[in-house]
């Protein structure tokens, strides 16, 4: 626990001094926003591996790998996919059309109020969805590791990230993002140099014992979603969904040009992909040398089996290479919490300050200086409004929540993305159509489903992706259908297409 | 807006068409190969088990190894949609981009 305590001080003492550091430097509504659009592609490939690696990652994918074998290395590879689609179709297109949020590329393209309030909407619930069991996972976890009790968790994680947010804007999120990643990712190669040495340099070997431990059946599928439409809804919902979260697309703005937001996603692909590899080795693993009760026995949900796993590599329970290496990997993923709740809230005040209040109340009729001054305010009360969401939601089933956000991502916000980017007919109506079919869709059927009422579920399927995405699309179909020809939009997406693929906007 | 800027505007536009196509030509196969490696593992874990369940190397299953492979591709795909977006798109753009700020309609 001192241990934990001490090696987290470190880095939060480390992140509040970026954050002066970056407070310094954050003066104009872009700095605000976009850390003035002036990062690497490394950088933000380090960042955009700190702000998609979420605890969810870090502990999650470890423990389904340990307790139910396969289909936890199938969680993990899922978000390494989900980079194709956003290499190949999204970040480039964000980056050449937005300024500082998913709702400037709908209303680059659209320019008409209605549609950036049905984006707003879109980010909002996403993000909402995405940061309220993010909370919830901080206060369990920071409990869990220090002892201090959910409720001052919750406060003091909400706080951080108001103070990292407020002040220092994307360039300190950005920052705390880096050095979470190169936290976790160092945490990473420790381990997985520790776990080889023990099975001297053979990792086959570590299949072989799960096999004897838990039988064959281990290393199949189907031991954790049973259902197997939950298998491909799963996928569907990460490789189409990752596109549709606002708190990651936005990260694209933070460097100058398209050519630099295609190399940090081959920088994350690289980063990311090679975490979520390991933490399938990692699981097997900890099956093999923690074993699956000593990992139950700590937390059901098997959250804390990296954590068990680096004590034992480090020399076990009360030695001083155990006590060390449990302390730096929980103070790590507390560091990743942090760094996801704070893109959450930086992204939900760009689609508060920014898109409604500049962009839709004041229609953009507002000063530089009264704008950052909204943003900061805005972000924190968004950040209090997390801190109370938090503190309510414990005890509550936040799961549902998980799915709800990667859900509404793939099943509103990507479909209306897409066509908006791709298709010369889609218009306002088919923006308000994909956006209330998609999300109403998502949330009904998450509603019903097992992730909520258990074993009285009407619908069977946890993950209902694979039914609410198409349905999103119909939606965004009909809409424009419904909507009828918007001639002057289809006049425009000749401009606004020379604008997707050169950047060049012009009148 | 005069004669010639029109004619640079047009060009640009048809530029912008090429780029697309040439785009469409790499992005669809691209594309359909990482979703069919994917949704395909995916579809072969929740209906063919045992399948996936056969032994390859030595405590390997066939389900680890397409796991493996699947890092593998999106790895590829990435390092080769950057050396084709470089090669192919990017001199498209600039030549598109060149030709709309002839146009002198840029903002």
């Amino acid at each position: 626990m001192s241990i934990t305590l001490g090696i987290f001080i470190v880095i939060l003492l480390i992140t509040l001094a970026i954050t002066y550091w970056a407070a310094k430097r954050t003066s104009t509504t872009a700095d605000f926003y976009a850390a003035d659009s002036r990062l690497t592609a490394a950088q933000n490939g380090f960042a955009l591996a700190g702000d998609w690696c979420s605890a969810a990652a870090f502990l999650g994918f470890t423990g389904l790998t340990a307790l139910y074998g396969m289909d936890g290395a199938f969680y993990a590879l899922g978000p390494l996919v989900a980079f194709c689609t956003v290499l190949f179709l999204i970040a480039e297109p964000m980056r050449n059309t937005g300024k500082y949020t998913l709702g400037d590329v709908i209303h680059s393209r659209m320019q008409t109020r209605t549609s950036l309030l049905a984006a707003i909407a879109g980010t909002v619930v996403v993000n909402f969805a995405y940061l309220m069991p993010q909370m919830a996972g901080a206060g369990v976890l920071v409990r869990l590791l220090t002892g201090i009790s959910y409720d001052w968790a919750v406060i003091f994680v909400g706080i951080s990230m108001i103070v990292y947010v407020a002040f220092g804007g994307m360039l300190a999120t950005t920052w705390v993002q880096i050095v979470k990643a190169v936290l976790m990712l160092s945490a990473g190669a420790i381990i997985l140099v520790l776990i080889l040495t023990q099975v001297h340099f053979n990792p086959l070997t570590l299949f072989a014992e799960a096999e004897q431990k838990y039988t064959a059946k281990y290393l199949l599928p189907g031991n954790y979603l049973k259902n197997p439409f939950d298998q491909i809804s799963l996928a569907l919902g990460y490789t189409l969904g990752l596109s549709g979260l606002p708190h990651v697309m936005t990260r694209f703005y933070t460097v100058p040009d398209a050519k630099a937001a295609r190399r940090s996603v081959v920088w994350v692909m690289f980063l990311a992909g090679a975490f979520f590899a390991g933490t399938t080795l990692f699981g097997i693993a900890a099956a093999d040398f923690v074993g699956q009760d000593a990992i139950r026995a700590a937390d059901k949900g098997g959250n804390l089996t990296l954590p068990l796993l680096a004590q034992y590599l480090g020399g076990g329970k009360g030695t001083f290479g155990g006590d060390l290496m449990l302390g730096f990997v929980a103070a790590v993923a507390v560091a990743t919490i942090l760094a996801v709740v704070s893109a959450l809230t930086l992204s939900t005040s760009g689609a508060i300050a920014h898109d409604f209040y500049v962009n839709w109340v004041k229609r953009g009729q507002v000063d530089g200086k009264r704008e950052v001054w909204v943003a900061r305010a805005t972000s924190v009360a968004i950040g209090l409004l997390a801190i109370a969401l938090g503190v309510l939601a414990q005890g509550v089933n936040v799961a549902v929540l998980v799915i709800l956000a990667i859900c509404v991502a793939a099943s509103a916000n990507f479909p209306v993305l897409i066509l908006s980017l791709f298709w010369r007919r889609f218009n306002t109506g088919g923006v308000i159509g994909g956006m209330v079919v998609g999300l109403a869709s998502s949330v009904v059927l998450a509603m019903i489903g097992p992730a909520m009422r258990g074993a009285d579920a009407l619908w069977p399927l946890v993950n209902p992706t694979i039914v609410s995405l198409p349905l999103g699309f119909l939606g965004a179909v009909l809409g424009t259908l419904i909507w009828g020809r918007d001639r002057e939009n289809e006049q425009r997406f000749d401009a606004f297409l020379l604008q997707v693929h050169t950047g060049v906007a012009s009148k | 807006m005069a004669r010639d800027e029109a004619a640079a505007l047009a060009a640009a536009y048809v530029s912008v068409r090429q780029l697309i196509a040439e785009k469409l030509r790499y992005l669809v196969p691209m594309t359909i190969l990482f979703m069919v490696g994917y949704v395909g593992l995916t579809i072969l874990a929740g209906f063919a088990k045992d399948c996936l369940g056969t032994k390859v190397v030595g405590p390997l299953n066939l389900g680890f190894v397409l796991i493996a492979l699947n890092y593998l591709l999106s790895w590829v795909l990435a390092i080769a949609y950057g050396r084709i977006a470089a090669d192919k798109f990017d001199p498209l753009a600039a030549k598109a981009a060149m030709e709309i700020s002839q146009s002198g309609t840029t903002r």
